[in-house]
């Protein structure tokens, strides 16, 4: 069991208008009864005034000189800078100009020994950590975060380690801005990830969520919209399911053929909310206004 | 008539505050306000009494109970009345998955629409949803009777040993071992009459949906039973 939960301003006018990191934080914190393993978040439509937002983490370490050093020679490689560095414990965030390469800076930051890269987004960023949402909130200022959309995710483990690096959101890496949070078990996940890997995708955890990211990533860049890519993943991921995606402009959910997850949504002309529970949209929205409960094979998408 | 604010209360607390206000006075009207879709209210009330709670509740509302009304007055999350044995419960919106999941007795009435696996192993009882139901509605059902006025989804009847399921809309599949049956004047008029007390006066017509009866073997018996022949 884990909780989900997503939210769009759909009519926000400019990035980083809507307190939707305070929001997801809220939600999730109404679902830990669903788990407390780990917690964690995407905050997307973030006024990043053009740059990227690069966020890494370093097992059992800290960030000093050497390993600083280290990233900031992987961004100045491919031609970029480092515009802002802020770090807690293992977790790092930087601020990079764009126009760089980001699928060879992925590459060059992963290589360094022990480095994790949470996300890279034009215009979003990962948070996510051990322990319950509000913990992770005093830890990482959660709720000080502003944008447009978002998605979210309270972890009970069941098919991999409980550790930061096996927390939700997952990362469609390389692919900026593209990340997912899931509820259930993919039961084709090793013969999907031999496939992909086989193709040159880059996996960094051995959960199975991982690659519904990688999945909807490569569809979107094959052209699909994704709409499209979401409906496909009905019958090509096998196992159960409720999932949301978050992109650079929308926000999305599947849910599959057995309905075996929950997730209730509520529309308002400027708002949608999306949660496992009615319990978690109570706790944003009025509860006067109409939910409703996806069933079998369904997807939606809203985009800003 | 007593009001609890469920704000004031751990969901326990609560819980235990109705069963009190029941055992001195059965005839209790006890009415629940703010419950903002939390779980488990108004769980294992075993007396004859009258519950209402103003506004959405969470999963297994008003379940393993034995004989209240409960009245809920917004929609109601996963496996609403589970285990119940006798009484009924009247949600006015919608209800979650699994609704009337294992109940053997009383009713549950379902005003808006209602999740997958609705009814899912009745071992008796009633379930009435007045607009669709889910996947699997009637999943391995055993006894009793579901009545949905709108439309069932896939896989309808799954598995389902005895009872009947009728359905006034379309059903989207039927499920393994479960086939469509005609539906007799004495069976339509008894859905009518079912339906009639909630207010619902069209006369639908209806298609009933029972077990095939060749997944299991019937005429199996268990060693006990054998022992007994």
């Amino acid at each position: 069991m884990c909780g989900i939960s997503g939210i769009i301003y759909k009519t926000a006018q400019k990035a980083g208008s809507a307190p939707v990191g305070r929001d997801l934080i809220v939600m999730l914190e109404a679902m830990t009864h669903r788990g407390k393993d780990s917690s964690g978040v995407t905050v997307a439509g973030e006024d990043t005034l053009g740059g990227l937002i690069v966020r890494l983490w370093i097992q059992d370490s800290e960030w000093g000189t050497d390993l600083l050093n280290s990233v900031e020679s992987a961004v100045r490689a491919v031609d970029g800078e480092v515009t802002s560095r802020d770090s807690r414990g293992g977790f790092l965030r930087l601020g990079v100009d764009s126009d760089v390469d980001i699928s060879r800076l992925a590459g060059l930051l992963i290589s360094i020994t022990g480095v994790e890269l949470h996300s890279i987004g034009r215009s979003s960023e990962v948070i996510k950590d051990v322990g319950t949402p509000f913990e992770m909130d005093l830890r990482h200022q959660v709720t000080e975060i502003h944008g447009t959309h978002g998605i979210g995710h309270v972890r009970m483990a069941t098919e991999s380690r409980v550790d930061i690096s096996h927390a939700h959101p997952f990362w469609a890496y390389p692919f900026p801005d593209i990340t997912v949070v899931h509820n259930g078990q993919l039961t084709n996940y090793h013969r999907l990830r031999r496939s992909y890997e086989d193709r040159g995708h880059r996996f960094q955890t051995q959960n199975d969520s991982e690659i519904i990211a990688v999945y909807l990533a490569d569809k979107l860049t094959a052209g699909a919209t994704l709409k499209n890519a979401l409906e496909d993943s009905l019958e090509e991921l096998d196992g159960t399911f409720t999932y949301l995606v978050s992109t650079q402009d929308s926000l999305g959910f599947a849910k599959d053929k057995w309905s075996a997850k929950p997730l209730v949504t509520m529309e308002t002309n400027e708002i949608v909310a999306l949660a496992s529970e009615e319990i978690a949209l109570s706790a944003v929205m009025n509860t006067d206004i109409d939910r409703a409960e996806p069933q079998e094979n369904e997807v939606m998408t809203w985009s800003l | 008539m007593v009001t609890l604010d469920a704000s004031n209360f751990t969901t326990r607390e609560l819980n235990r505050r109705v069963r009190e206000a029941i055992r001195d006075d059965p005839d209790q009207h006890i009415t629940i306000i703010n419950p903002r879709a939390r779980h488990n209210l108004a769980v294992a009330i075993n007396n004859h009494s009258r519950v209402v709670i103003k506004g959405s509740v969470g999963y297994f509302a008003a379940s393993q109970m034995d004989g209240p009304e409960v009245e809920i007055e917004g929609n109601a999350g996963w496996a609403l009345a589970e285990n119940m044995m006798d009484g009924k419960v009247v949600v006015s919106g919608d209800a979650g998955a699994s609704v009337a999941a294992t109940i053997r007795g009383g009713e549950v009435y379902v005003g808006g629409n209602a999740g997958a696996r609705a009814g899912i192993s009745m071992k008796g009882g009633q379930l009435i949803v007045r607009g669709n139901t889910g996947f699997m509605t009637g999943f391995m059902m055993q006894k009793g009777r579901i009545i949905v006025c709108g439309d069932v989804g896939d896989a309808a009847g799954d598995s389902m040993y005895e009872g009947e399921i009728y359905v006034s809309g379309e059903v989207g599949s039927l499920g393994s071992d479960a086939k469509i049956e005609l539906v007799t004047e004495d069976e339509l008029a008894a859905v009518w009459s079912a339906l009639e007390l909630h207010g619902i006066n069209e006369r639908r017509s209806f298609k009933k949906i029972v077990s095939e009866k060749k997944l299991y073997h019937y005429d199996t018996l268990e060693r006990f039973e054998k022992a007994v022949i």
